[in-house]
Order: structure tokens, then sequence, then C-alpha cells
């Protein structure tokens, strides 16, 4: 089993990124549980970001920069507001914003809780609000996850629970499926315990998509899916 | 603004997540060139490269509360998120002009500021000299192997294809080119 021998002269090609995929997996597979082969992928992940400096020297235009804080000022108030919180626009203080997360973290954890109690896939609540429980694959058997969405499904979290570190080469990432089509709406990493919660970022609302899934990409995010999925969950109103 | 005496890096990226504009615009000042030069070597073309630095920087700025210092150096996490998304598009574009090809020959060491500070500019120059003569040290045939997964994204099958050797010798390349590359490198 690849589990119990390690994978050392692998990790050259691994931290260069220039494995096969499926040979990819399984040394990420070996990462996730082996922390000496961690620690020797970490030095060789450093002796790749050193050949940067070997690349020929090259410079960007000089309004590049401007372009970058124009972009950046450009983030925030391009975000779709909700509608819902329209009305109360200005007066929304910031309070009673922090109130709502507390909230919505707080039913969330006990809706984690609950899953794991009752191995529930869809909950409702009061004004429409649904919880879809998502389901783990093999490849994070551990994990748990829940979409949760208003009824318009124009606002939706996604909250997971022990998903497995990655290395800095690969983050997770949400994908929103249509036909067969699959939207990028969150690239994110997780914490020491697998936890994350997070907004998700939607063109348009959750309810035209089918399903959800959570990948494993490489850092920053694939423009289609190409990773494992560690996580499902099917969108459709029961 | 940002005191006088300059945050290292790990402070800034704190301070990026934060929202802190001028952070965001000393890490710029800091690394622009580094990134910009690492993805013109991929995609071989300023105005794709430029808009990989735009995206490089905008992640960064999106997603550095996610920054984990124990993984990863800053300026390592800031390559691997240049060379992924660069190596990304090159894929999609099936090919590459050849008259951009990069290889270690083309190396030289140039002058210009990399970073501000003349103490640190001093340094980040000594330390490409450093990296460039370990490159150079290489046998010939594992420097190819290493350019064409470095920076154009190869995997060792499709160097193995390229250059029509065994996978298994390629394999061996870049195995032997990385571990004598940590050796010089730890030496120096």
């Amino acid at each position: 089993m690849i589990e119990d021998q390690h994978v050392l002269e692998s990790l050259p090609a691994y931290a260069l990124g220039s494995l096969d995929e499926s040979e990819a997996q399984v040394i990420a597979g070996h990462l996730a549980g082996c922390h000496i082969c961690r620690s020797e992928l970490l030095t060789f992940q450093e002796i790749a970001g050193q050949l940067a400096l070997a690349s020929p020297q090259a410079v960007p235009s000089y309004d590049l920069k401007p372009r970058l804080m124009e972009r950046i000022q450009s983030l925030e108030p391009n975000r779709p507001k909700p509608e819902r919180w329209r009305f109360a626009g200005r007066r929304l203080a910031v309070g009673a914003i922090a109130g709502l997360v507390l909230i919505v973290t707080l039913a969330v954890s006990n809706l984690l809780l609950w899953n794991r109690l009752n191995q529930l896939e869809v909950l409702s609540g009061p004004l429409g609000m649904r919880a879809i429980a998502l389901q783990n694959t093999d490849a994070a058997p551990n994990s748990s996850g829940f979409v949760v969405m208003g009824a318009d499904g124009n606002n939706g979290v996604l909250v997971v629970d022990e998903l497995p570190a990655l290395d800095t080469q690969y983050e997770y990432q949400l994908w929103l499926v249509r036909n067969g089509n699959n939207t990028s709406a969150a690239v994110f990493s997780v914490d020491e315990s697998g936890y994350r919660g997070m907004r998700i970022e939607a063109p348009e609302t959750l309810l035209a998509y089918s399903s959800v899934r959570v990948t494993i990409e490489p850092t920053g995010g694939s423009a289609h899916p190409t990773g494992e999925s560690v996580l499902i969950g099917s969108l459709f109103n029961p | 603004m940002l005191k006088k005496s300059k945050p290292d890096d790990f402070h800034l990226i704190k301070l990026i997540a934060q929202s802190r504009n001028d952070a965001i615009n000393e890490l710029y000042e800091r690394y622009n060139r580094l990134v910009f030069s690492v993805a013109f070597a991929i995609v071989g073309d300023q105005s794709v490269a430029e808009e990989i630095t735009l995206d490089v920087f905008v992640q960064v700025w999106q997603r550095a509360a996610s920054y984990r210092p124990e993984l990863a150096k800053v300026s390592t996490w800031l390559i691997a998120i240049t060379r992924h998304h660069a190596i990304d598009i090159l894929r999609w574009q099936r090919s590459r002009p050849e008259a951009n090809s990069v290889n270690w020959e083309d190396i030289a060491l140039q002058d210009g500021p990399l970073i501000h500070n003349l103490e640190e500019q001093i340094e980040g120059t000594l330390k490409k000299e450093q990296v460039r003569k370990a490159v150079a040290q290489l046998p010939e045939e594992q420097r190819q192997a290493l350019a064409l997964a470095y920076f154009k994204g190869y995997t060792q099958s499709q160097i193995s294809a390229a250059l029509k050797q065994p996978l298994g010798t390629i394999k061996t390349r870049i195995r032997l080119a990385m571990q004598k590359l940590r050796k010089l490198l730890d030496e120096d």
C-alpha cells in the first residue's frame, strides 16, 4: 500500500507540478497522512520557488500598478447585493451584520452536528431556508459539508468540516453544476481542523443550478474541474 | 499608512487580509518584477503575462486570510500561484511561440532593482546569482528536463515524449536535478 511507504523519490517532481495527474493524486493522498514526506516536500517547494530567481528578468508596464489598484477598488462595489438587503440599505449596522453572521454560523454548526446524528440530506427552516447536506467521497471520507441557502437562492453559504489539509500546490474549489457545465463559485483552503465557512459567490440564483461539487484543484483554481471530487450534493428541491 | 520600518512579508499579508491598500501596494512593489518575469518566461507574451500578474495580486488580495506561513514563504506562495496560473493558460493555448522559448542559457544577470531597499536588493541579487550558478552546474540533459517542467509545465510523460527518452530516464533527471540544486543551494 502506498500509504505505508514514503514517496520521497516522487517529491521533487511533485514540487514542480510535473507528475501525471493520477500519480499526483496518489502522492497527495500519501502526503495527507505523512508528516515526514510533507516536511520533505516543503524543502523541494522552496527550491522550486527559488528557481523563479533564475528566470530571465522582465519588467511589466508602468501602468500595471494603477490597473491593479483600480481592479482591487472595483471588487467590493461590484459584488452583487441581495435584493432583500437593498431596502435596509445604509442603515444596516455593522453590528447587525455581525449578529446575522453569528446566527448563521451557530445554525450551521448545529446543523453539522445534527447531520452527524441523523444523516438527513435536506433540512428546511423558517421562510423557506434550506440546508443541503453534501455527500463525501472516498477522497475525503471523514469530511462533511452543508450548503445553506435562502428561499430565493440569491444567497448561499458553504460550510465544510474535516476536509484534509492540502499542500500549497492545491486548494479546494466549489463548482455549481447545470446541464453538465461547471461554474466556479469559490476557491478556498481549510484550517487545521479542516473547517471553512464562506459565502457562495454565484453569478445568478443558486436555484438555477442542479448540483454542487467540491474538487481538489491547483492553487488559484482551475477553469474546469480537473481534480478529484471530495463533496457533492444536489440542489434540487425535494 | 505603513510605518517607515517596512513590515516583513508575512505582516504585509496580514495587513492585506484587513483590506489595507498600502499593504498590497507594498507587496506589489516588492514582487511585481519577479511575478511578471516568471509569467513572461512561461507564456512568452507581454500582455498575457501582465494579466497573469494582475490576477496573482488580485488573488492575494482576496485570499490573504487563507495564507499559511508554516507551509511556504510568501515569495514561494506567490510563485506557486503564478506558475499554476501561467501554466494553466499555456496548456489551454496548447502551443507556445518558439521565438519566446526559454532555456536556462537565456539567463543573464541584469541591472535594475528587484527590491527597493538597497540591502535587500544586494541580498536579492546575490541570491539570484547563487541560483543561476547552481542551475548552470547541472548537466545539460537535467537542465533541459527541468526547463520543460518549470517553464512549459510539461509533465514527466510529456517531457519523455518531447525528448524521445524513456519515462524512467526523465524521472531520474528531474529527481537528480532537484536533489543537486537542493545540495548546492544549501551549501552556499
